[in-house]
């Protein structure tokens, strides 16, 4: 394990004891110490173990499942501004869900939406990795993760006006905005093996994403394998987003800020940015969902919302870097 | 070490080699040389595993090409492309560890020892050993032909495949750069490279291979290969006076 690592996982360890600290209910800070350490009252272990802690995991699972994709999506498509988000794949992903949900097959079984928006999230990364294949450059993928996203918007209101027994659009705006309000452990245990899995596939794609760097001919000459790379990095990211998604609807803008601030930190590396990406979007989306809670709004902030207002001029910054470097 | 029998390979419906037949042995060195289009790349990628094979035969180390996977082959065969994309801002030693990928698909920092040691070596052999640490992309071209230079010497294939290596390179680097070649190959490794450079060909390789047209028209000692008949046909060139090289008759 690398230092950086390191510092991230404790980082983040530190981050999820604040989490658990932090709240509008009125606890102080010695009660909730002992309830974490299984002491005290009930009702505040209740607020510690099965509200906060549970959320504070959703949060981080989420983050460290975006900015992996995240990273493994760039790694892939050699662009730093690829992302589950921009590139429509978690649009794709929440209408999978929105689907299953408003078609009454989450009802049916408990593993439809995880499932739906896997399914959701690997059309649109398909499609994004075939146009690659192509020769597409930034530019054509970013239109092609633009025309998914309003593709996909499109597709829910119209799976709404379908749907036979229509929710209100509050419900809508949870899965397109993003949310890991009252999040327990089983909405955890539901995506985790998807997340677990998916995981494993970006990280074996590790040294093929090195390899790749120096373009697909060479990459094979080396003994490299492309088209493995490519279903390891579309089949983990499609597994991650989908995952990502059905626990806490779309968040964007996470999975392209963390690798581009820890790419320095790894010499440019691909590989190497995986796990520092995945722990520093987890360290993000923590922050902003313990930010959420303490900030003074008369309603909650949604987390996607706090994710965009950071990460969307963050993503413009980068563009506008690219866009001279390239000029 | 290589042996080549019948090759033909097309490319986007056009036949761009054309029964190709040679064969090259450990510790030779030699140059494959012919005007632009001959086919010289798409022998090399051929030769590498990366151009797909029409017609013909390759044997590499005595075994069929055909049966060997990607690892197998790049265990026998380390190809130096003529474009030489590099996506990432990597470090110089991450990129030279990349010739290692068949024995080790390790960065820099977590390669073994010997890898280690093998990139160092091979950073120092291609005058490269002060770059290491530095970004590549903030490298100059030359800079970076070296290091690519570096990442193929990285790799204990026996088989050494370099596209136009000179090009982007000073004068110094040219020759210091064939003196290497020259040198693994009395190592015992087989080199073949592609010049347009003859002088340089005729004065550090035993052997030059011509090819016009997707045939290979000429092979043997410089002297032969390079005759005043070749240079005029294939070319288009012939010797002046002077031994220069002008322009002339086709």
């Amino acid at each position: 394990m690398s230092r950086l690592t390191l510092i991230l996982g404790l980082i983040s360890a530190a981050l999820f004891a604040v989490s658990a600290l932090a709240g509008t209910a009125p606890v102080s800070l010695g009660e909730s110490l002992a309830a974490l350490a299984g002491q005290g009252d009930a009702a505040t272990r209740t607020i510690l173990w099965e509200i906060r802690l549970p959320r504070a995991a959703a949060a981080f699972a989420v983050g460290a499942a975006l900015g992996l994709a995240g990273a493994g999506l760039q790694g892939l498509l050699q662009n730093p501004l690829a992302e589950p988000g921009v590139l429509g794949v978690s649009a794709f992903s929440a209408l999978g869900a929105v689907i299953a949900i408003f078609f009454g097959l989450a009802a049916v079984c408990s593993l439809a939406v995880p499932v739906a928006a896997i399914l959701g999230a690997g059309v649109a990364t398909v499609l994004l990795g075939a146009a690659a294949m192509r020769g597409a450059g930034s530019v054509t993928l970013l239109l092609i993760g633009i025309g998914l996203s309003s593709f996909a918007g499109a597709l829910m209101s119209l799976a709404l006006n379908l749907a036979p027994n229509p929710y209100s659009l509050a419900d809508l705006v949870n899965w397109m905005m993003g949310s890991v309000v009252n999040r327990s452990w089983a909405d955890i245990v539901l995506a985790a093996p998807a997340l677990a899995i998916g995981a494993a596939l970006v990280l074996a794609s590790g040294p093929g994403l090195r390899a790749l760097s120096l373009g697909d001919e060479t990459a094979a000459s080396l003994g490299a394998d492309p088209k493995r790379t490519r279903l390891l990095v579309i089949g983990g990211t499609s597994l991650l987003a989908g995952a990502s998604v059905a626990t806490a609807g779309t968040i964007g803008f996470v999975g392209i800020v963390a690798p581009h601030v820890m790419r320095p930190f790894v010499g440019h590396d691909p590989q190497r940015l995986l796990v520092p990406s995945a722990l520093f979007a987890g360290i993000v989306l923590l922050v902003a969902d313990i930010a959420i809670r303490v900030l003074p709004f008369q309603q909650e902030l949604k987390l996607g919302v706090a994710a965009a207002l950071v990460g969307g001029p963050v993503f413009i910054w980068i563009a506008a870097r690219m866009g001279r470097l390239l000029s | 070490m290589i042996s080549v029998n019948g090759l033909s390979v097309s490319l986007g419906g056009r036949r761009v080699l054309m029964d190709v037949s040679f064969a090259l042995g450990a510790g030779e060195f030699a140059a494959l040389t012919g005007p632009n289009g001959a086919g010289k790349s798409t022998a090399l990628k051929a030769l590498a595993g990366v151009a797909a094979v029409e017609a013909g035969r390759i044997e590499i180390g005595g075994a069929p090409a055909a049966s060997m996977n990607a690892l197998a082959r790049a265990r026998q065969v380390a190809w130096l492309a003529q474009a030489r994309p590099v996506a990432w801002n990597l470090r110089v030693e991450d990129v030279v560890s990349l010739g290692r990928f068949a024995e080790a698909p390790a960065a820099y920092d977590r390669m073994g020892k010997e890898g280690r040691a093998a990139v160092d070596g091979a950073l120092a052999k291609a005058d490269a050993a002060h770059l290491a640490g530095r970004a590549f992309q903030a490298l100059s071209g030359g800079e970076q032909a070296r290091v690519h230079l570096a990442r193929l010497l990285a790799s204990p294939a026996p088989c050494l495949l370099l596209d136009e290596p000179c090009a982007a390179l000073d004068i110094a680097h040219q020759l210091s750069l064939m003196e290497t070649l020259a040198a693994e190959a009395a190592s015992g490794r087989a080199v073949l490279v592609v010049l347009h450079d003859l002088e340089l060909a005729a004065r550090f390789c035993q052997r030059v291979l011509v090819m016009d047209a997707g045939r290979l028209v000429a092979d043997g000692a410089p002297g032969e290969a390079l005759s005043g008949e070749v240079l005029g046909r294939v070319f288009g060139v012939q010797r002046s006076a002077e031994r220069q090289l002008i322009r002339g008759p086709r």
